[in-house]
């Protein structure tokens, strides 16, 4: 974040000759808008998905390893922490798989208005939403 | 919901701000602290009240948050006329720039109810109770809501905003075509009050080597000016992680110009066209 600057002010009172400005705010007082939390929902979306590629992991290596193991991580995703957390990063993938549709689009210089941009953010919100919740039927019917 | 123009206030605002604590991450000097609050004149039937951020540089105190009610009977309809009536009528020391007073100068950017915009062209009406007027985001302040923007202008005239050409000049005008001109438009109309580059999160996170908006905005108009003979030393200038390449497309600039420009989609050219001449 931008810090103040150390500048002498223009009247010469000895008082304030290193007097340090203050900066405005910036995230404290802007509003939200659909731009801006889009946008830092595909980042944090994207840093949760990092780590659900570790968990990814470790269930793989732990199918690779023998019975005992994958049946100990089986254990744990069944819980119902385990159920929650699995849930989040099921949304959080499909949230960051729309934004990055989005994202592919804008890199070819289209729909940049501002309905576009709107229309497609909230699209991407509700398809995200729908994914989620028909992955979650189809994998328990 | 759909927001089609960037004039468009919404309806209804879930969050009017972040939910972070009110003085985040600010430095000590920039902490705001509550303010006096100044009432309305006797017999005063219509009444807005404003929060408006202030700071005195003779003190040198913390900045601080001032209330005024206003008369909407004895001002004008917007923002601007507001502040004009409280600096005649209440405090004279309140500060701020303005000057054509029609929304085509560009002095009196500043946010209001949390987005950046001219308070000469923002309706009182269209602002929450209190309206909440703090001067341009995450810029260094004067006094009260005059932000000091010399480091804009800097990267304003970093990207070289006049015409380059190697050819000798013509004994007439450098002949363009009207498509060839057509180009130009929806940039060329840029006022340069910054609302955009204060609004962008990227930029108050580097704003130190980040260009921002308006400046990457004017960096395409000249670009795509046909008459321009420079193109390639422009895009050189731009081949840095931070100059261009900061801009994550968070499109809060194009939500918030006050002119209804597209910075972002100036910034996905200019990327479309370092991409182009790399291949």
């Amino acid at each position: 974040m931008a810090r103040g600057t150390e500048r002498p002010l223009a009247s010469p009172s000895s008082q304030n000759r290193e007097r340090v400005l203050p900066v405005s705010p910036n995230i404290q007082i802007y509003s939200p808008q659909l731009t801006s939390v889009l946008s830092f929902t595909h980042r944090v979306t994207g840093v949760l998905l990092s780590l659900a590629a570790v968990g990814l992991v470790a269930w793989l290596i732990a199918g690779a390893v023998g019975p005992d193991a994958y049946a100990a991580v089986q254990g744990a995703i069944s819980t119902w922490i385990g159920q929650i957390v699995l849930f989040v990063f099921t949304f959080a993938f499909f949230m960051h798989l729309c934004g990055g549709v989005r994202h592919l689009v804008w890199d070819t210089v289209h729909a940049f208005e501002l309905r576009q941009v709107y229309l497609g953010g909230w699209l991407a919100v509700a398809a995200s939403i729908v994914l989620t919740i028909i992955t979650w039927v189809v994998a328990y019917s | 919901m759909i927001i089609e123009s960037s004039e468009q206030v919404p309806r209804t605002r879930l969050f009017k701000r972040f939910p972070v604590p009110k003085n985040f991450g600010l430095a000590p000097q920039s902490r705001i602290q509550q303010g006096k609050r100044w009432p309305a004149p006797a017999g005063a039937r219509r009444i807005k009240a404003f929060e408006v951020y202030r700071y005195d540089p003779e003190t040198g105190e913390n900045p601080r948050l001032d209330t005024f009610e206003v008369d909407l009977d004895q001002c004008g309809p917007m923002v601007l006329d507001a502040l004009i009536w409280i600096k005649n009528n209440v405090d004279p020391t309140l500060a701020f720039r303005r000057s054509c007073r029609e929304g085509i100068c560009g002095s009196c950017a500043m946010n209001m109810d949390g987005t950046n915009w001219l308070a000469c062209t923002r309706h009182i009406s269209d602002l929450g109770d209190p309206g909440r007027i703090y001067p341009l985001a995450s810029r260094t302040i004067i006094k009260d809501l005059v932000p000091d923007v010399t480091h804009l202008y800097a990267q304003y005239h970093m990207i070289e905003p006049w015409l380059k050409t190697k050819t000798t000049e013509p004994n007439v005008e450098r002949r363009q075509s009207p498509e060839e001109r057509h180009e130009l438009n929806g940039y060329y109309e840029c006022i340069l009050c910054f609302c955009c580059t204060s609004a962008c999160p990227s930029h108050w996170w580097n704003s130190d080597r980040f260009l921002g908006p308006a400046a990457l905005l004017q960096a395409w108009r000249w670009i795509t000016d046909s008459r321009d003979e420079a193109t390639e030393e422009r895009l050189d200038n731009l081949e840095d992680p931070f100059r261009l390449y900061r801009c994550h497309t968070i499109l809060n600039c194009t939500r918030t110009c006050p002119k209804g420009l597209n910075p972002a989609k100036a910034i996905a050219e200019i990327k479309k066209r370092m991409f182009e001449r790399r291949s």
